[in-house]
């Protein structure tokens, strides 16, 4: 039994044509931070297609690695969903098929640096009945709009890790 | 007039976007509250404002005109108002 690993990085994001993250990146002062920017008054979303492989079992877990622009408080609503087709034995239009329910995390800004780095652990257990091999669109996005996001300015996805067993 | 409740959340929703300052601790409550408070104050005080403005200006200029006018003037106390002649 071993764990999957699966990196979805902001390189390699793939966007709608509204209600996207814009893709930036800060200058450091050694290196460059790039990342998605999640609008806080928005629902803005980013999507990655990915291979289930070697998938088994369980629940996949995603972990958003994300920063404030520069707020010191507040939260953030993240919201994952994935979609699976399993190709030559699902007929349905892939360019209207439908997400799981999504899963939503609430995560609080621990203070006192803006970009200090955070991470969201959200459980996704609507799997839409992922496979082994099968292609699965990831879709991570910024619950903006909701009471319960809080924090007052743009939240900056690094990269998303999906988990996920073999057995 | 104040403005109405869209109106108010789409000058928070600018505001958040364009805002390069530190927000030392604040969160949206806390800005949404400010522009409910900002906007009431206008309200409340734009008969004042009127009235200290000089002639002719006063009596010529639109609503608009003056709102524009205040706005530029609190633009560059913020730091915010770059004029051609600042290069």
């Amino acid at each position: 039994m071993a764990t999957v690993h699966v990196d979805l990085d902001p390189e390699a994001a793939v966007i709608l044509g509204s209600t996207y993250p814009q893709y930036d990146r800060f200058l450091g002062t050694n290196f460059p931070v790039s990342g998605l920017r999640y609008d806080a008054s928005t629902d803005e979303a980013a999507f990655w297609k990915i291979d289930a492989a070697a998938y088994g079992s369980g629940n996949i877990t995603m972990v958003v690695i994300w920063q404030a622009d520069n707020a010191t408080s507040g939260v953030v609503r993240w919201e994952g969903a994935i979609a699976a087709i399993t190709p030559d034995t699902d007929s349905q239009d892939v360019t209207t098929k439908a997400f799981a329910t999504a899963t939503t995390f609430d995560d609080t800004h621990l203070g006192t640096t803006g970009k200090r780095v955070h991470q969201a652990p959200i459980t996704i257990s609507n799997l839409d009945s992922v496979a082994a091999d099968d292609v699965v669109w990831v879709r991570v996005r910024r619950i903006g709009s909701n009471a319960a996001d809080t924090m007052a300015n743009d939240a900056w996805l690094l990269q998303a890790r999906l988990t996920y067993s073999d057995t | 007039m104040t403005l109405n409740a869209t109106d108010r959340f789409r000058t928070l929703a600018q505001f958040m976007r364009s805002l390069d300052l530190q927000l030392i601790g604040l969160t949206k409550p806390d800005l949404v509250a400010a522009v409910a408070a900002t906007d009431d104050w206008i309200e409340s005080n734009q008969t004042s404002f009127n009235t200290a403005l000089p002639q002719p200006f006063r009596g010529t200029a639109s609503l608009q005109f003056k709102t524009l006018l205040f706005c530029y003037v609190a633009m560059r106390r913020a730091g915010r108002l770059h004029a051609d002649e600042d290069g």
